[in-house]
Formats: C-alpha cells, sequence, structure tokens
C-alpha cells in the first residue's frame, strides 16, 4: 500500500452493534483515477461510502486525504462529495438553486453563482433554459446530469458515487456510463464509485476494488480483475466462468479428475505442490473439430444453447459438471441438443486460482 | 448526519419531560380524589376512599353515567358506518368532487365546538327539535363522524385496489366485494375509529354544554361543579371517567395483540402441517 | 377514474354528505339568518338590520376578538417550538419510543379537557400539589400563577399540544433523510439544514400544526374559565354569554360569524395549500 496515495483507508472497522459491516478495510486511491468498488448487496460498500463522506463514524482505523487525516471531520467540512442513488435533489428548489446550493452557503454572489451554474449545465450538456425549470419537471436523465452539476458546484477533491445509475434503464444507463466516464477525463477529478454491476465498473474504470463481507477481495485494474481474480469468489462474481479443482505433484506434473492434459510434463501453469482451481473464462473454450487438439480436452454433451445477441452461450454437460462455451454469433455451430461434442483450451488462456476450492 | 448520542439523550429525555407534563394534572387529579378533607389542601394529610363509595351510592351520578354512556355507544355505532363509505370516498374511489368533499369533512373538525353547539342549538329550536341527549348524539356527530372518516382513511390509502379488481374479475359483485374484500381489510381501521368515536364522546364538554337540553353527560356536571366551586366528587369522578377510557384501551389493545398472537400461532401451525 | 369508481365514490359520501348538509351547514345558515335579526328576538320572521354587528364594534366585542386571537397566535408559536424537537426525535430518532409517546400523548386527548384543565389548577393553586408541598418543605409559599393571561395561554398550549405535534411529526417524515444528508455533504451547517432544506420540506406539516392549534385555541373557551379565571374574556366566551345570559340570540349570531368568517377563511386557505393525499399517506 502505497503511502502516496490521495485518499488513504487504514484498517477500518465499523461495527453495528454486534455485526461488523467493515472487517479492517486498507485501500489507496490516487489522484485523478476512476476507482470502483463493486461488491455484492450487503458486501458493506455502501458502509464504506458513507464512511468516506462523513455520514457515518469509523468505530476503528483512519481515512487521510492528501496526508490529511479526515475521519474524524464531520461531512459537512469535508472536500468531498457524494452523488447519491436518490440524487437527493431538493424538490422545493429550481434546477438551477440545486446546482448554486453550495455556493450559496459559501456567501458567494448571485452573479457569480449565477455564471457557474449555467457553465455547469454547459459541461452536462443541458440546455441553458432548464436553469428555471423545476426539479419534477426533468427526466431521469437530466436529474442525473443535474445532481452531478450539484456535486461538481461543490468542487470537491473527491467525487463519490453511490450507484446513481442503478434505477435507470439499460439504455440510458448505457449513455450516461460514457459520459461519466468522459465527464471524469475532461474535469480530472478523483471519482470514486460504487456499484453492483459488474459492467459498469468494467466500462469506466481505471481501477476496481471487489467487496465481499465487509473486506477487499482484490484491487486490480479492469483486466486482471477480470482474467487474473485472486478467489473463486471475484472470478464468478466477474461474469461467467468455467472451474476444475487441479493439483500438480512435487515434480509439477498436472493433476485432474475431469480434464484431459494432453502433454502433462510440458504444460506448467499450476507451481509444483499446489492446488487449486484452473480458471478459463467461456470465450476461450473451442469446439475440437478432428485433428486438432488443446492443451486441456474435456468431452460432452450440448444440454442448451442460448442467444446472448452478439454471441451465442452454450451449455455442455459433462463429467465435471456444466461447462459454459461462448462463440460468436458467425461461428454458431450447427449442432442440437444431446449431441456429444469435445471441448478444449490452452494453457495459456487459463489462470490458477491457488488454494481456491 | 448521524445523531450524536447526546442529541439523542436529549431528545429522549425530552419526550418524557412532555409526557411526564401531560399526566402531571391527572396525578394531582387522583390525590386530590383520595383525600378526606372536604376542602383539598396538598400536602395531603389523611387519605380516605369514602368520596368514591358516595359516587357510586349516588343517583345523580348514575344518571349521569348511563346518559353519557349511551350517547357514546350512538355515536360510536354511526360513526363506524359513516366512517366506513365516508373513507372509501375519501381515500379509495377516484370521483368528481373528492377533493371538494375532503375539504368538507375537515370543517367541523376545525369548527369552534362551542359555537357549533350554539348553532345546533339554534337549529333544533328553529325546526321545532326538543333538545335532549338524543341531539346530543347528532352534535356529537356532526364532529366525532369526520374525525372517524380520516382515521378509516388512512387504513384505506394503503389498501391495493387491485384486490377489488381482482374479485370483481372473478365475477363478484359491488356488495359482495365490500363484504368479503373491503370490510375486512379495513378492520382495523374501523376498530381504531371506533375507540376513538366512543372515547371522544365521552370526554367531550363544549357540544354537550348546549344540545342535552334537560339532560346532562359527565363532562358537563364536572364543568358546572368546577366553575360554582370545589366539590369532592369532582376529581373522584374525573378519576372514574379517566379510569373508564383506560380500562376501554386496554381492552382494546389486548384485543388486537391477542389476535394478532393467534393469528401468527394459526400460520406456524399451518407451516408445520406443511 | 372510471364510471364505477365515480358512482361508488358518490354513493358512499351520501351518509357523511347528508349528516353534514343537515346538522353543519344548515346549522351555519340559521345562525348566518339569526346574525341579521334584530336584538333579542327569537324567531327569523323579522324584517334584517345589522344592528347586532355594529354593536361589535360600539361595545368592544372586538376587544376579546383581539385577546383570543392575540393568545391563539402566541400558543400557536410557543407550540411551533416546543413541538419541533419532539417531532423530529418521533418522526427520524426515536424508533419504537415514537409508538410510546403517540400512545401516551393519544390518551392524554381522551381525557375530558375539563379534568385536564382542572388537574393544574390543582397543581398550581396556592395549596396545591406544587406550592403545598413546596411550603411544607421549605416553609414559605409563593404566588400561584393562576389567573392571568399567561397561564391562559398556558393551557391553551398544554391542550393543543396534540394537534400541533403530530401534523408537524408527519411532515417531518415527509422530508427525504437523502435531501438532509446531501445538504449537509454540500457544506451546510446544521441551522443552514433546518431552514433551507427541513423546515421548506417539512411546511405541509408545519401549516397543518400551526392552522390547526391556531383555529382551536381561537375558538377555546374552557382555559380562560378554568384557569384564567376571566382575567380576560375569550371571543368565545362573548359568544356564550350573548346566547345564554345576554339571551341575544342575534348578537350571540353576530359573533359566531365573525369568528367564522376568520376561522373558516384561515382554515379554507390552509388546506387549499396542502395535498391532504400525500400527508395521509397514499400509497400510490
Amino acid at each position: 500500500m502505497s503511502e502516496k496515495a490521495f485518499l488513504h483507508l487504514k484498517d477500518i472497522v465499523k461495527k453495528f452493534g454486534n455485526f461488523t459491516a467493515l472487517d479492517g478495510v486498507d485501500l489507496g486511491i490516487h489522484k485523478g483515477e476512476f476507482f470502483t468498488i463493486v461488491g455484492p448487496s450487503g458486501s458493506g460498500k455502501s458502509t464504506l461510502i458513507r464512511l468516506l463522506v462523513g455520514m457515518d463514524d469509523v468505530t476503528t482505523g483512519e481515512i487521510h486525504l492528501n496526508g490529511k487525516r479526515i475521519d474524524q471531520t464531520p461531512a459537512n467540512l469535508r472536500p468531498t462529495c457524494m452523488v447519491f442513488q436518490s440524487l437527493a435533489l431538493f424538490p422545493h428548489m429550481s434546477v438551477g438553486q440545486n446546482i448554486e446550493f453550495p455556493l450559496k452557503l459559501r456567501k458567494e454572489s448571485p452573479a457569480a453563482r449565477r455564471t457557474r451554474a449555467l457553465e455547469l449545465l454547459d459541461l452536462l450538456r443541458l440546455p441553458q433554459e432548464y436553469y428555471d425549470k423545476r426539479i419534477s419537471q426533468c427526466s431521469g436523465g437530466e436529474k442525473q446530469r443535474v445532481a452531478l452539476a450539484r456535486a461538481l458546484a461543490f468542487n470537491p477533491e473527491i467525487l463519490f458515487f453511490d450507484e446513481p445509475l442503478s434505477a435507470l434503464d439499460y439504455r440510458l444507463r448505457k449513455t450516461l456510463e460514457k459520459e461519466l466516464k468522459d465527464l471524469h477525463a475532461r474535469t480530472g477529478k478523483t471519482f470514486v464509485y460504487i456499484t453492483h454491476s459488474l459492467e459498469e465498473a468494467m466500462v469506466m474504470s481505471d481501477r476496481i476494488a471487489i467487496m465481499k463481507d465487509g473486506c477487499i477481495e482484490q484491487v486490480a485494474v479492469a483486466d486482471e480483475i477480470y482474467g487474473k481474480p485472486v478467489s473463486r469468489f471475484v472470478a464468478e462474481f466477474m461474469g461467467e466462468v468455467n472451474l476444475f479443482p487441479i493439483s500438480a505433484d512435487a515434480k509439477g506434473t498436472l493433476l485432474s479428475d475431469f480434464l484431459l492434459v494432453k502433454n502433462c510434463l510440458e504444460v506448467n501453469v499450476v507451481p509444483p505442490n499446489a492446488q487449486g482451481l484452473l480458471m478459463v473464462r467461456p470465450e476461450y473454450v473451442r469446439f475440437v473439430n478432428d485433428g486438432e487438439s488443446y492443451d486441456f480436452n474435456l468431452s460432452g454433451q450440448i444440454h442448451g444453447e442460448y442467444a446472448l445477441g452478439s454471441r451465442i452461450q452454450y451449455e455442455i454437460e459433462t463429467t465435471a459438471g456444466i461447462i459454459t462455451v461462448e462463440k460468436l454469433r458467425e461461428d454458431r455451430l450447427n449442432a442440437s441438443n444431446g449431441d456429444a461434442v469435445t471441448v478444449g483450451f490452452n494453457s495459456n488462456c487459463t489462470h490458477f486460482i491457488c488454494d481456491a476450492i | 448526519m448521524p445523531t450524536s448520542l447526546s442529541t439523542r439523550v436529549v431528545l429522549y429525555f425530552y419526550g418524557v419531560v412532555i409526557i411526564f407534563l401531560l399526566y402531571l394534572p391527572l396525578v394531582s387529579v387522583g390525590f386530590a380524589s383520595i383525600s378526606k378533607a372536604r376542602y383539598l389542601s396538598f400536602p395531603i394529610k389523611r387519605y380516605s376512599t369514602k368520596w368514591y363509595g358516595e359516587a357510586v351510592q349516588s343517583s345523580t351520578v348514575s344518571e349521569l353515567l348511563t346518559t353519557s354512556l349511551w350517547v357514546a355507544i350512538l355515536v360510536t355505532i354511526v360513526s363506524i358506518v359513516i366512517g366506513f363509505f365516508g373513507a372509501l370516498a375519501f381515500a379509495r374511489y377516484q370521483w368528481r368532487y373528492r377533493t371538494l368533499f375532503q375539504k368538507l369533512i375537515l370543517l367541523p373538525i376545525f369548527f369552534p365546538q362551542t359555537v357549533l353547539g350554539l348553532a345546533l342549538l339554534m337549529w333544533f329550536n328553529s325546526v321545532g327539535v326538543i333538545p335532549s341527549w338524543k341531539t346530543a348524539v347528532v352534535a356529537h356527530l356532526v364532529w366525532i363522524a369526520p374525525i372517524a372518516t380520516l382515521i378509516v382513511s388512512i387504513r384505506a390509502y394503503s389498501f391495493d385496489p387491485a384486490l377489488e379488481e381482482a374479485a370483481r374479475d372473478m365475477g363478484a359483485g359491488t356488495w359482495t366485494i365490500l363484504r368479503e374484500v373491503t370490510l375486512p381489510l379495513l378492520m382495523p381501521g374501523l376498530i381504531s375509529a371506533g375507540l376513538f368515536a366512543f372515547l371522544l364522546s365521552w370526554g367531550n364538554f363544549p357540544l354537550s354544554l348546549f344540545t342535552t337540553g334537560a339532560d346532562s353527560t359527565l363532562p358537563e356536571w364536572l364543568y358546572a361543579k368546577m366553575v360554582s366551586g370545589y366539590s369532592p366528587l369532582v376529581p373522584t369522578l374525573g378519576v372514574m371517567s379517566v379510569v373508564g377510557s383506560f380500562l376501554l384501551i386496554l381492552l382494546a389493545l389486548t384485543f388486537s395483540w391477542l389476535i394478532r398472537v393467534n393469528r401468527e400461532s394459526r400460520t406456524t401451525q399451518k407451516q408445520k402441517i406443511l | 377514474m372510471n364510471a364505477l369508481d365515480r358512482k361508488l365514490g358518490f354513493l358512499s359520501s351520501l351518509p357523511l354528505t347528508i349528516l353534514l348538509l343537515i346538522s353543519f351547514l344548515a346549522p351555519m345558515a340559521v345562525v348566518a339568518l339569526f346574525s341579521v335579526m334584530p336584538a333579542k328576538v327569537f324567531s327569523l320572521a323579522n324584517a334584517p338590520d345589522f344592528s347586532s354587528y355594529s354593536v361589535f364594534l360600539s361595545q368592544g366585542y372586538y376587544k376579546s376578538l383581539l385577546w383570543s386571537l392575540g393568545m391563539a397566535l402566541a400558543s400557536t408559536c410557543i407550540l411551533l417550538l416546543l413541538c419541533w424537537p419532539l417531532a423530529y426525535g418521533m418522526a427520524k430518532v426515536f424508533g419504537r419510543f415514537t409508538l410510546v409517546i403517540t400512545i401516551a400523548v393519544v390518551m392524554s386527548l381522551f381525557v375530558s379537557e375539563n379534568i385536564r384543565l382542572f388537574g393544574w389548577v390543582l397543581t398550581l393553586m396556592k395549596g396545591g400539589l406544587i406550592e403545598g408541598h413546596w411550603r411544607a418543605f421549605t416553609g414559605n409559599g409563593f404566588d400561584s400563577p393562576l389567573y392571568g393571561v399567561g397561564i391562559i395561554v398556558f393551557g391553551l398550549v398544554y391542550v393543543y399540544l396534540p394537534f400541533m405535534l403530530f401534523p408537524l411529526a408527519q411532515g417531518i417524515a415527509m422530508v427525504p433523510d437523502d435531501t438532509r444528508q446531501a445538504a449537509y455533504d454540500l457544506g451546510a451547517t446544521r441551522w443552514q439544514v433546518l431552514w433551507q432544506i427541513e423546515i421548506p420540506l417539512a411546511a405541509p406539516g408545519i401549516v397543518v400544526g400551526s392552522l390547526l392549534s391556531f383555529v382551536l385555541a381561537a375558538g377555546a373557551l374552557a382555559e380562560s374559565k378554568i384557569l384564567g379565571g376571566q382575567a380576560v374574556i375569550a371571543f368565545a366566551d362573548d359568544i356564550e354569554t350573548a346566547f345564554t345570559f345576554g339571551q341575544n340570540w342575534p348578537l350571540g349570531s353576530a359573533l359566531s360569524i365573525i369568528m367564522i368568517a376568520i376561522i373558516g377563511g384561515l382554515a379554507l386557505f390552509g388546506v387549499s395549500k396542502v395535498d391532504l393525499d400525500a400527508i395521509m399517506g397514499r400509497k400510490r
């Protein structure tokens, strides 16, 4: 953990009575980064962000921002700001008044406030006429932008996002994800985003932290989290995955109950004397035609075929359970349920998760 | 913005103080009712329950209680019926004059009761009705039936109209729906409306004052004695009236609790069988 | 709004509407008619004049009206300050304790106002619960605070507390927690949150609560009679006297109409500003 991190969390513990919501969280977030915390509901990510913003107090642990300790500072004095899941726009104020609210609190002149608010409307691609609109007259996406503008008006050192896109429909969410990423690039601010959606995290983030049961499981860039998860939980949380129990003896010879390994001696994905899970994502699994061979092979029957838009997913019933295979639509297999097939994949597409079960 | 522990403690304490002050006068009345002396003065030197004995034997008291009870019972029954239909019109059905209706029924609640009582007195006089405890029932209803309607409405608001639509879809007629779906669902609201109606009628004074004619209810009698000078029977009857009310509330709370326990035990039994 | 709903809505409103037509609106009409009758008549078969209204001005009845309105205003302001913290606690802090407070306050409502006010007399009078015990302890008594304007306002505050407390708590409960926290997060102090977020958003509850307590206090009678010892005459008292001792129905009616106009105007104004469906918890 780098001591130079812009936002630095040291061993954060949060307890509600007997329930431990956060169990020793350490995290360093760099300046200007788009950092996403992902986890299923109940993993503690919402609690964590509430602590960071100052809406709850830490039980033990420290939060440092830019070298200064802030965990005892009340929320209104922290240079951080959050975009709420509900957006929390003030229904009794106009769009302009909402955006100007933090400026008004700082006693800026009405003219300066108005100028800044109009700039922010521009930045978020909202027409200037929206200044006088009522919040109830705005659509979901527009409200989203107003909430962002209000947070940016505060000019925080870090902007927190508590799943602000979760209530929107799919298409609008996709648009706003890209806009948010674009806004991040243009403003150069540090964004910390929490979500339960892996897709959102992958599209927008520089780095991702995965949370489970109040602990951070893994922190890495998106590709690494996807391709090299540290645990079964991360692997499965980050999308469809095939996992096979595997081990190696003292000489590094692979031992597997289910996989047919082509050349046990040449494939060294598992260190000697280690055991764990071998992971392969469905898009790397191939159907084996006559005459082809892969490092790992497995035979079974087609159990189901599902169209996923641009891709086709197959479920193959094997001795190791159901294996998922994905192909591009153009590579669709000419087969039907119950047909016997052999599938295979190469070792360079796999990732070994040590000690996982 | 977490509420700090000290704020919470202060707020709790404040709540307890308010409740204490709310009931402090009743404590005084309670002590006064068991003071032996004819002229009350604190601290009380000798206690006795003789005033209760006198109250129980007095024929005036039993007359007062009978009148109050009859008025309250009639008001309760009529309020429940009116409140049931009124709440449906207030909260459930979307009809043309709904907002007007909502405002109309708020007016009597806002209205100064003394003036309402006097107005009713003139009205009864103009149409040639001689005031008695029966006219007091009407007077009470003007104020209590709208309150009962509001109480049932709170329940009616949380009621999903789809339930009625589903029943209609399965072929039930309007009356069947009212009886089989609406009535059972609104029942908790009707019970609390009935309780409110009874207790508000039981304790009401300003409406009774001008509309009971030659009859008299308990609060009227108490008021007459209060302004004309101290009588040891005033605190005694006051306590009896309050204790009566609270016993009724206790009864109602126990009853609703029993129903809930009964229902829960039945569902757990079913789960066991399944 | 379908046809069936319209029909059923109309039909089910009938019992209450008929009750109110016969025993509320009709009596009001009678009061209005009597108010323009000559003094001291007991039938409506007289030529109308407006003499009773001029008596209102000439004989100083407006003074008691001003007293009543002033005391109602004072008690409403005090109630607002007194109830806000408790209502806030009930809406946002107390949890289960809210139910305890609600039951305790509602139960006190069922005790006749007379008995409760009489209880205050016993508590505060010379030789009462407080002074009597104080003197027994210290040997020195003190003057009773009874029989003055202050104690009347106290009585109004005491009696009408529930009518402020519950609407206020409902109003505060309607302020979303997120908006309070968002304002705080954007740098607002507690005072700024209170003035710029909580009070504007709880306004419906504040309006209803203030209106209820003001209107009820303005028409109150028992507080000034029982606690105030007639230190000032309440307007409702004047009305009652005109009817009973004065045997002057037209004067009583005229005074009633003046009160109805003020209170009714306020009530209608307030009710028209507020979305009843939202306050009472519509879930649609």
